[in-house]
């Protein structure tokens, strides 16, 4: 009997930075599995790595028995359990339901020998002293980033960030990293609490708000965002860019020639996920800047944009698959900054406000081989069990 | 001498279901309440569509006498979609359960169904809202966090934002009375708080709050309503959203949604929404074993004056103790 056991099978590609090992790569379904099956095609053909792996409900979350080309199988235990050989506790298989919005990851500390560096006038280098586990399109956000009771970095604490993962220990963000008004953090910074968190489920409604870092004034006017602002061409923006920020010029109010009336722009096109151009000439404006003192961070308000409608009549563009695609956003679970997630509630109007929550599974590191890999999936939810 | 006890002649059933059942902890659900309404129609395709005409030019310049006409201005409009989206939950519920249990099951679990129905609209819309409107760092604390908590200048620029946004409130003022202990409350927005905050608050009491049970009469007061501070009415809920340890000093940080009229609209599919679905174990297996109990509903959300809409962000004075 199979009434109410649930099957579903299909492929992904591994998540995370080419030529490293992947990271954790979602699988969206409509239910939560109590079983999970992989095999990786790419691993298979190069003969090294891991070729399968599988987990069932019992076993808990993180876990995975796995099969590893020339080794034989081999067990990832949950966080806190024992592995076979070095293997990583924990980075096996686990399920997912991205339902509710402000959940976090536990506190990450940057440790000893942790820090932010400012590395350039377009991003800073955060190192962590332990591993940081975290994969090019997850997004985190800071805490804690005093490098003396009064310099720091706590100018950018509680902005949601993008993340570019260049190593185990290391990672950029974008900003203009060398602002005059931050001072790196070192040694985990002051009482070694310099610290972020990852943010679970960034984006579950979208578009919705975004970061601006850094704005090119010109003909047309270029906005630089944290983190995916999943905005598409024909958006109608409207900015709130306070006073410490320059370019208040862009602000919805006031309005000087129709007083009262917002003042919105439209989006011209997307340079990526975090990059897009707006309808108005900036020459004239106020420079953008981001180079707030550090003693102003009480209560500093974020610059910010906001989506307040679109101006588009059709649907999301017919991309190789469905020929009405659901709406793609960047949720955090995907390293591309050019081809969002799809969701999974029909065709929409490109632009329009849409529901991006879901549920699956997630294929832990310890298991996903090599960013790009080709790996088969099929995931089941049993009638019974008996635990 | 030999007594009989419950020790040689216990009863034969030893409990005994009290009358009524325990309550549900079940947080206030305050979202849904100052959103507008909009029915999606039937066949109406994925996505509701909104319009708003922009403001014309108000004619300021004499027209003189030469006869002739100024330029003409051209209407514009802005459009704002939403796409609809469906969620529902249930449970199967094997006949024997329904035969020998001794409480009616179908009963509370259609009840327990419902509840999570109304909330996860509540949910939906919080959610969004926190996605979807823009923040004020509050800055009039003495925490030194950012954001810092909240003092009575938060509460005067966010009205003054939506003031100056031409936002409209949603409650005129209750006039003074004369009686002990009461203030007029000014005419105001509503700021969807966590309960949490109601210590908060309380601290601003003299400076600029005013409890709810305070003001000259109760009758408009919501059930929710903890108190006011200026041109804002505050509604408290359990349920309202809190970022854990995310300030930029590691602390709670609180969304405090301040909203007009009109800033966010529900939408429901007519014909559609807040259906309960049971279904008798006929039409499960062959041997007619299991019944289900579900609800679903379509839903959708837009932010349809985001001028109109704040998440006043704040820390606590002091650390949560519960």
């Amino acid at each position: 009997m199979a009434e109410y056991s649930r099957l579903a099978s299909g492929q992904t590609v591994a998540r995370g930075v080419d030529g490293q090992a992947a990271g954790q790569t979602a699988v969206v379904i409509p239910f939560l599995p109590d079983f999970i099956e992989i095999y990786n095609r790419t691993r298979a053909v190069a003969g090294a790595g891991v070729t399968r792996a599988w987990w069932v409900k019992d076993m808990g979350q993180g876990s995975a028995f796995l099969d590893t080309f020339g080794t034989g199988e081999q067990f990832i235990a949950p966080v806190g359990g024992t592995s076979s050989g070095a293997l990583v506790s924990g980075t096996g298989f686990s399920t997912i339901q991205a339902g509710l919005s402000l959940q976090y990851g536990p506190t990450f500390l940057l440790g000893g020998a942790g820090g932010i560096a400012k590395t350039s006038a377009t991003q800073l280098t955060v190192t962590t002293t332990a591993n940081h586990n975290l994969t090019t399109g997850d997004w985190v956000t800071f805490q804690n980033l005093y490098q003396t009771s009064t310099t720091g970095m706590q100018q950018i604490a509680g902005i949601p960030f993008l993340v570019t993962v260049t190593g185990a220990t290391t990672f950029t963000i974008s900003w203009v990293g060398n602002s005059s008004n931050l001072t790196a953090i070192t040694t985990g910074g002051l009482n070694g609490l310099a610290s972020f968190k990852k943010i679970l489920y960034p984006v579950l409604y979208a578009p919705h708000v975004a970061y601006p870092w850094k704005i090119d004034i010109g003909t047309t006017t270029t906005i630089h965002t944290t983190a995916p602002h999943n905005y598409v061409v024909g958006q109608q923006v409207g900015f709130r860019i306070p006073a410490p920020y320059g370019m208040t010029n862009l602000n919805e109010l006031p309005n000087t020639t129709l007083p009262g009336f917002p003042i919105y722009y439209y989006v011209t096109a997307v340079t990526d996920s975090t990059t897009f151009v707006i309808n108005v000439d900036s020459t004239l404006f106020t420079p953008f800047t981001v180079n707030n003192t550090f003693l102003s961070f009480p209560g500093l308000k974020f610059a910010e944009v906001v989506a307040a409608g679109d101006v588009n009549t059709g649907g999301w563009p017919y991309n190789g698959g469905d020929l009405y695609p659901s709406p793609r956003f960047f949720n955090g679970f995907t390293s591309s900054t050019t081809v969002g997630v799809s969701t999974i509630n029909g065709p929409a109007i490109y632009g329009a406000f849409s529901n991006a929550t879901f549920m699956g599974f997630i294929i832990g590191s310890g298991v996903g081989g090599t960013t790009g890999d080709v790996i088969y999936w099929r995931a089941y939810m049993h009638d019974i069990n008996y635990p | 001498m030999s007594i009989t006890t419950t020790g040689n002649l216990g009863p034969m059933i030893l409990q005994s279901l009290a009358p009524a059942m325990l309550y549900v902890p079940t947080p206030t659900m305050n979202y849904i309440t100052v959103c507008d309404k909009v029915s999606m129609p039937t066949h109406g395709g994925t996505t509701c569509r909104f319009m708003r005409p922009r403001a014309l030019q108000p004619p300021t310049i004499q027209l003189g006498n030469s006869g002739i006409d100024p330029p003409a201005q051209v209407p514009q409009r802005d459009i704002i979609d939403a796409q609809m989206a469906f969620f529902g939950t249930g449970c199967i519920i094997n006949e024997q359960v329904i035969l020998q249990d001794q409480e009616g099951v179908l009963a509370w679990v259609s009840e327990r169904l419902a509840v999570a129905m109304r909330q996860a609209e509540d949910l939906i819309l919080r959610d969004y809202i926190v996605s979807a409107a823009s923040t004020i760092n509050a800055g009039g604390g003495s925490n030194a966090d950012n954001p810092t908590n909240l003092g009575v200048s938060d509460f005067s620029l966010v009205a003054t934002t939506l003031d100056t946004n031409n936002a409209y409130k949603f409650m005129s003022g209750i006039e003074g009375m004369d009686r002990f202990g009461t203030g007029p409350v000014r005419s105001a927005y509503f700021m969807l708080s966590s309960t949490e905050l109601q210590s908060d608050f309380d601290g601003l009491t003299g400076s600029g709050f005013l409890s709810q049970w305070n003001y000259p009469t109760n009758a408009s007061a919501l059930p929710a309503e903890y108190g006011s501070v200026y041109n804002i009415r505050i509604l408290t809920s359990s349920e309202a959203p809190v970022a854990r340890g995310v300030s930029a000093n590691g602390q709670d940080v609180y969304y405090n949604t301040v909203v007009g009229k009109q800033a966010v609209t529900h939408i429901n599919q007519d014909g559609y929404s807040m259906n309960l679905i049971y279904r008798d174990p006929y039409y499960s297996g062959m041997l007619a074993q299991n019944a289900t109990l579900a609800v679903k509903f379509a839903q959708a959300q837009a932010i349809t004056q985001d001028t109109a809409i704040r998440n006043l962000l704040s820390t606590r004075l002091a650390s949560l103790v519960i």
